[in-house]
């Protein structure tokens, strides 16, 4: 891994990536690249490998092949990947997961504030401080002392999304961050991811929300079966898909 | 009544090898459970014959292999010394088992969330898992607490002074047979029962804060 400053405009890059789980192949031979700012939608039927899509650009899922630039760390498929190389690609990278994963034992703040000290080493004070303060950005300062097990998901989606901007990620992931949710619970998510996005953070979000993907995208991404189908203006893509799998899987969602 | 006050010198004595044996158990059953799930196959291996000795052999066993064995021909050990590192080193493969069922109770997902916040793997054990592990192992851990202080009197064979040691010491020199005994087993279960009942508090106490 070294640092690569001609791509400064590239944000994400993702090079041939395929990733397997014995002999079925669930990224077969995916490039993407998401620009600086850009807010990136990724579309398309369960098993498509969306997710798996996503949890390849932070190594949660390690591809067997190609290879994954965030920021101008690289990191190749195939060879070894030390320790160092991942801290330095996660450092980067913010997630936020479907099942919203707070830790149950610690307080809204601590889940907030330990990983600040333990990644960042930001002192207890400034840790929460810089927590205190994303907590009144998602609407929830008054649950700084509770636990996650007392707060609804769409509030524990909202505290999520707090405890990976705090660590001042240049990129942030979004894994189906609503499909847990009560539709009007999702809402409060979305709302944040929304302000997010116009303040210009670089967002891949894999999502079943069509109309978010349709008003916050700058791009959508059509995946089936491992690979991608189609990309590119959301208005292009939900009016007039190239592709008649896409138009199939469109029609199956927006006519529920 | 006579008996009661002989016997009862015994309680402090069950309790105190109850708590050293299980603290042993409960800090050595962490290195354990780690080997155990090791990414190594050899030390994986290593760790689950070592758990398989430690709870195939009886303590009576182990408590005679240490404390004639190791105790007189390699270092001097008493036998209270003795009774500890024997309950200890069984109640650390025990534990082991009931960490190791704790940590497959937690999320995948608590796991991925401190990946992707970056947080070391060590890190990762210490404030995230290992606190969520201890406590979903607290009920099991209490029930076999139970069983290791009843299972402690088979420590007064090498000597050691408690409850039943002090029994049998009442019933030879009165040539009772039965009522220092029967003083005994209240003893234990005056014991065991608010050891039970406090579990049960401190498990719901710690459900309620935590409950998911």
């Amino acid at each position: 891994m070294h640092e690569d400053t001609e791509q400064d405009r590239i944000a994400i890059s993702l090079e041939s990536v395929v990733k397997k789980y014995g002999d079925h192949t669930v990224i077969n031979d995916v490039s993407l690249s998401v620009r600086e700012g850009e807010v990136i939608a990724i579309i398309g039927p369960s098993g498509a490998g969306k997710s798996t899509l996503l949890r390849c650009i932070n190594l949660l899922e390690v591809p067997d092949r190609g290879r994954i630039t965030v920021e101008g760390n690289h990191v190749d498929a195939g060879t070894q990947i030390s320790h160092k190389d991942l801290v330095r690609l996660r450092r980067n990278v913010g997630m936020v997961f479907q099942s919203f994963n707070l830790f149950p034992h610690m307080t809204v703040l601590r889940n907030i504030s330990l990983p600040q000290e333990r990644v960042l080493g930001r002192s207890r004070q400034e840790a929460d401080a810089r927590s205190m303060k994303l907590l009144e950005r998602v609407g929830l300062a008054d649950k700084a002392q509770q636990y996650p097990s007392r707060c609804s998901g769409g509030q524990q989606q909202r505290i999520a999304i707090a405890r990976a901007l705090a660590l001042d990620p240049r990129v942030m992931l979004f894994d189906e961050p609503t499909s847990a949710l009560d539709p009007e619970v999702g809402l409060e998510v979305l709302a944040v991811m929304r302000e997010l996005a116009a303040e210009g953070m670089t967002m891949v979000v894999v999502t079943h929300e069509m109309q978010f993907a349709r008003d916050v995208s700058d791009r959508v991404v059509v995946m089936a079966e491992g690979a991608i189908l189609e990309e590119g203006d959301p208005a292009d893509v939900f009016t007039a898909p190239a592709m008649d799998r896409t138009r199939k899987f469109l029609r199956a969602v927006l006519e529920r | 009544m006579e008996h009661l006050s002989v016997v009862a010198q015994g309680v402090s004595m069950t309790l105190l090898l109850t708590l050293s044996s299980l603290l042993f158990g409960a800090i050595g059953g962490i290195p354990l459970v780690l080997a155990r799930r090791s990414r190594l196959a050899l030390v994986r291996f290593t760790a689950r014959a070592l758990i398989e000795l430690l709870r195939g052999i009886p303590p009576l066993a182990w408590l005679f292999i240490i404390y004639f064995g190791v105790g007189t021909g390699v270092i001097e050990l008493s036998s209270f010394a003795a009774a500890v590192i024997g309950f200890g080193l069984v109640s650390s493969a025990y534990m082991a088992e009931i960490y190791r069922g704790g940590l497959t109770a937690i999320h995948d997902g608590q796991w991925e969330a401190s990946d992707a916040l970056g947080l070391s793997h060590a890190a990762t054990l210490v404030t995230i898992i290992g606190p969520q592990v201890l406590r979903v192992s607290i009920p099991a851990a209490a029930t076999f607490a139970i069983g290791l202080l009843k299972d402690s009197s088979v420590a007064s064979v090498i000597g050691v002074q408690d409850t039943i040691y002090w029994a049998s010491h009442e019933s030879t020199v009165t040539g009772d047979a039965i009522v220092p005994f029967l003083w005994a087993a209240g003893l234990y279960v005056a014991m065991t029962i608010p050891c039970a009942w406090a579990t049960r508090l401190l498990d719901a106490k710690l459900r309620k804060r935590v409950a998911r």
